[in-house]
């Protein structure tokens, strides 16, 4: 899958714009700060319909502006688009030209992958951090995943806001639904991490990692079946009441990633944990390529310098060897390996212009 | 705020109605003989002031009891319980149902702050009271809430061990297409299928 173009209007600090993207990628270079990240988060917005980086819609549209518009082209005739009104905090999606009624109706028609610095925090941080990267993926790789995952987050809010009023009867109400949704996604996390293991094993061992490295869902097995449910959530009565939220199910399990036993997070090298979240990536791309049957583009957020040069050219190595669109960001030209010859862009003061013909 | 800018306001506070579909509104009431507008002002104070809840199943009625609890021809040993008045109409339109109604006036949804005591559980157990109640049917919305909604009803119903409780079937639209409908829908009509012989 592949961008043909993109439109930006009030979009972070970019200027507005409609790009053609070349099928092969393109390199953006330029100082820091100038919007080169802005345009990878454009790309990736229509993905989910929300900001990669977490941030609140009205943050990103241009400071004091009405919103923003971001369009990518994916297909002939098939076009993702999004509009953020910032006086009625509004959001209108299109698919092709016909307005959505929810969202989860035009997630991930258009795919890419993203690889940033900050998904370091992946390894580093804590398990909501891997929860959520495991949902995201889960949730584009499998229809199944999405429903349940916004029917389980629904019953969870309901759940809890009654265990606030202290309202145990209506709380145990929302059970079933809580039991049924989260069953699934107990299941189907367990199933992915079983035929994941080993990919996620081999993309190390290519990123040069060669210490044992496993990864284990860690959560109850029991609440793959939604009979057990009951029985574990009134077990959980008390804590639950005391704390007003619910301590039984998958919002609380964690993706464990680990190295010759010991666990990454906790006692991998900065380069090895550079590794493992540039691996989780590659896993990520591997895992949609399957589920939906095409390749998403890749958005390689200056991930390089972060790596010593010995990864940074096996990285560029596994990027190329797999096909599909690829857009790099890096300060400088020379930050780019050279084994990912693309199209030299450069970003400056927001404006995007198609030059260093003589650098490729 | 004006007169004018009020009404806008109040009309957008209606469901489906955005902001510009109420000034539409508002300026085509303008464009109307003042009597029209005097009807409709007289129509809606005389809803606030006459119509009340009926005091034996919740819809709203200008009497006590509302036509339907009155009439001796209803079965009133079967009960179908609903979130909304308009839900009354719909089930009424069908015309299979012959039993009396219990309408609670919403669904829990603690995120709301509505909790069972918003709702009008108290009518059903009035009617249970009663002791001729054979069945209750619960016929909430399949909503997240509607469902919660009749989840918690099944455990007040609990304590009635002799009346019979059932939930409306969810499956396929009459006249609909097997392809276009959703996996928890099919997933309900398998479960629920019907033996043919």
């Amino acid at each position: 899958m592949r961008a043909i173009d993109l439109v930006i209007r009030s979009f972070r600090n970019l200027a507005d714009a409609t790009l053609d993207l070349p099928e092969s990628g393109v390199a953006l270079v330029g100082p820091n700060g100038h919007g080169k990240t802005n345009l990878l988060e454009a790309l990736a917005y229509p993905v989910l319909f929300r900001s990669v980086r977490g941030s609140a819609d009205r943050e990103v549209g241009r400071f004091g502006g009405p919103g923003f518009h971001v369009a990518v082209r994916y297909a002939a005739g098939s076009t993702v688009a999004a509009t953020y009104f910032a006086a009625e905090r509004r959001k209108r999606i299109t698919l092709d030209g016909e307005e959505q009624a929810t969202v989860s109706a035009a997630i991930g028609r258009w795919l890419a992958v993203g690889f940033f610095p900050t998904d370091l925090a992946l390894v580093q941080g804590g398990a909501a951090e891997r929860r959520r990267w495991l949902d995201r993926m889960l949730s584009l790789a499998d229809r199944t995943y999405l429903d349940a995952l916004l029917r389980y987050r629904g019953a969870l809010a309901q759940r809890n806001a009654a265990l606030r009023a202290a309202d145990l009867a209506a709380a145990d109400a929302f059970n079933p639904a809580l039991a049924r949704a989260g069953s699934t996604l107990a299941s189907r996390r367990r199933d992915w991490v079983a035929s994941a293991i080993q990919l996620w094993q081999a993309e190390l061992a290519g990123l040069g990692e060669l210490a044992a490295v496993t990864l284990r869902y860690k959560g109850d097995d029991a609440l793959i079946d939604a009979d057990a449910w009951d029985e574990r959530l009134r077990a959980s009565h008390q804590r639950d009441l005391a704390r007003g939220q619910t301590h039984v199910g998958p919002h609380r399990d964690d993706l464990v990633l680990s190295l010759s036993g010991h666990t990454l997070r906790h006692y991998g090298s900065t380069g090895q944990q550079r590794s493992a979240a540039v691996a989780l990536r590659l896993l990520e791309l591997e895992t949609l390529a399957t589920a939906r049957g095409v390749r998403p583009a890749l958005l390689v957020d200056d991930v390089f310098a972060e790596l010593d040069h010995d990864r940074q050219r096996r990285l560029a190595t596994r990027l190329v060897s797999r096909p599909g669109q690829r857009i790099v960001t890096a300060p400088r030209g020379e930050d780019i390996p050279r084994e990912l010859d693309l199209p030299r862009w450069q970003v400056q003061d927001g404006m995007i212009r198609h030059v260093l013909s003589e650098a490729a | 705020m004006n007169v004018l800018e009020t009404l806008i306001t109040e009309f957008a506070r209606l469901p489906g109605v955005g902001r510009k579909t109420a000034q539409r509104l508002v300026y085509h009431l303008l464009q109307q003989p003042r009597e029209r507008m005097e009807t409709l002002a007289a129509a809606i104070a005389g809803v606030a002031e006459r119509v009340h809840p009926c005091a034996e199943c919740g819809q709203p009625t200008e009497d006590a009891v509302c036509d339907i609890c009155r009439d001796p021809r209803r079965d009133a040993g079967l009960v179908c319980v609903v979130e909304e008045p308009s839900a009354v109409a719909v089930v009424e339109r069908s015309g299979a149902f012959r039993g009396r109604y219990v309408v609670l006036g919403g669904r829990l949804s603690p995120l709301d702050g509505i909790g069972p005591d918003a709702l009008r559980i108290d009518l059903l157990g009035r009617r249970l009271a009663g002791g001729d109640v054979r069945e209750v049917i619960l016929a909430t919305n399949s909503s997240l809430e509607g469902e919660a909604t009749a989840t918690y009803l099944q455990q007040v119903l609990a304590g009635h061990p002799g009346v019979r409780v059932s939930r409306l079937a969810r499956g396929l639209p009459v006249g609909g297409e097997l392809e276009y409908v959703d996996g928890v829908t099919l997933t309900h009509a398998l479960t629920a299928r019907e033996e043919l012989r």
